[in-house]
């Protein structure tokens, strides 16, 4: 379901040495009877920088973080890394439709459906 | 019973999914459910990163949904209070499959590493990341004396 192309540190290396890495971003995924709804929180992490794809089944949510300025570390909570995650989506979304919006620091992606999966109301009517 | 690395392996599983639930005895969301949406507290919200300047503390924490009304800050006694709250974003009608982005109250005072001119403290929000900017106190800034002949 996620993938995290994470700091794994055992006690033995120091996490350092990886070169590239990302951390999963959290998600809530929503969803009713018109499109699947992603939210991710992606702090320091502004529009452009986002890429979401979509391919062979697959959302995957890809965002390049810029470091954020100098100084002499004091301490040090979370750590200015990229977000990466991937999904396997339902048969059913529409790809081409698929939109995506960052504000605050959050990422919401919406996938609508096709119309065929979605439930219709057939009206009846009196004969 | 006397094992091989099989059952071993077996035992690190068991101990791994005795973690995994303990975890989630401690974690106060517990019985919430999809359904409820009680604000999650945690003392370690939001995560802070501190760096010190040629004339500045500052302090970055991640706040991701949070715009510039969301958060108090505030500078007393040798500490800087944030202080806010993440509502609850999770849209109405909609079935939820993962609930990974808690809604959190939060509450956090960090100690000030030196003294800093309260009233030149500058907060500024960016993306979801809030940036406090503490200049040093005058007095503690390095000041060169001049050395006269006598």
């Amino acid at each position: 379901m996620s993938e995290t192309i994470a700091v794994q540190n055992n006690g033995t290396t120091p996490s350092k040495q990886y070169a590239a890495r990302a951390v999963a971003p959290p998600v809530d995924v929503f969803e009713n009877a018109d499109e699947v709804l992603v939210v991710a929180d992606v702090p320091g992490v502004s529009i452009e920088q986002v890429d979401v794809r979509v391919e062979n089944g697959t959302l995957t949510l890809q965002a390049k973080r810029s470091s954020d300025g100098g100084g002499t570390a004091l301490a040090r909570e979370y750590e200015v890394v990229d977000f990466a995650r991937t999904f396997r989506i339902p048969a059913g979304i529409d790809a081409g439709s698929i939109s995506a919006e960052a504000k605050n620091g959050t990422l919401l992606v919406r996938l609508p459906k096709i119309a065929a999966v979605k439930p219709r109301k057939i009206a009846v009517r009196a004969g | 019973m006397l094992t091989g690395w099989r059952d071993f392996d077996e035992a690190l599983r068991s101990i791994d999914w005795l973690h995994r639930h303990i975890d989630v005895v401690f974690d106060d969301r517990i019985g919430s459910g999809p359904g409820r949406e009680r604000p999650w507290r945690r003392a370690t919200w939001p995560a802070v990163n501190v760096v010190e300047t040629k004339d500045a503390f500052v302090y970055r924490a991640e706040v991701p949904g949070l715009g510039e009304g969301d958060v108090v800050v505030q500078v007393e006694d040798e500490s800087l209070l944030l202080r806010g709250e993440r509502k609850s974003d999770a849209p109405k009608g909609y079935e939820v499959h993962l609930r990974e982005r808690a809604p959190v109250a939060f509450a956090r005072k960090l100690p000030l590493p030196g003294r800093v001119d309260a009233e030149g403290v500058t907060a500024t929000m960016k993306d979801g990341v809030l940036t406090v900017t503490l200049p040093k106190s005058k007095d503690t800034l390095p000041r060169q004396i001049a050395v006269k002949a006598l």
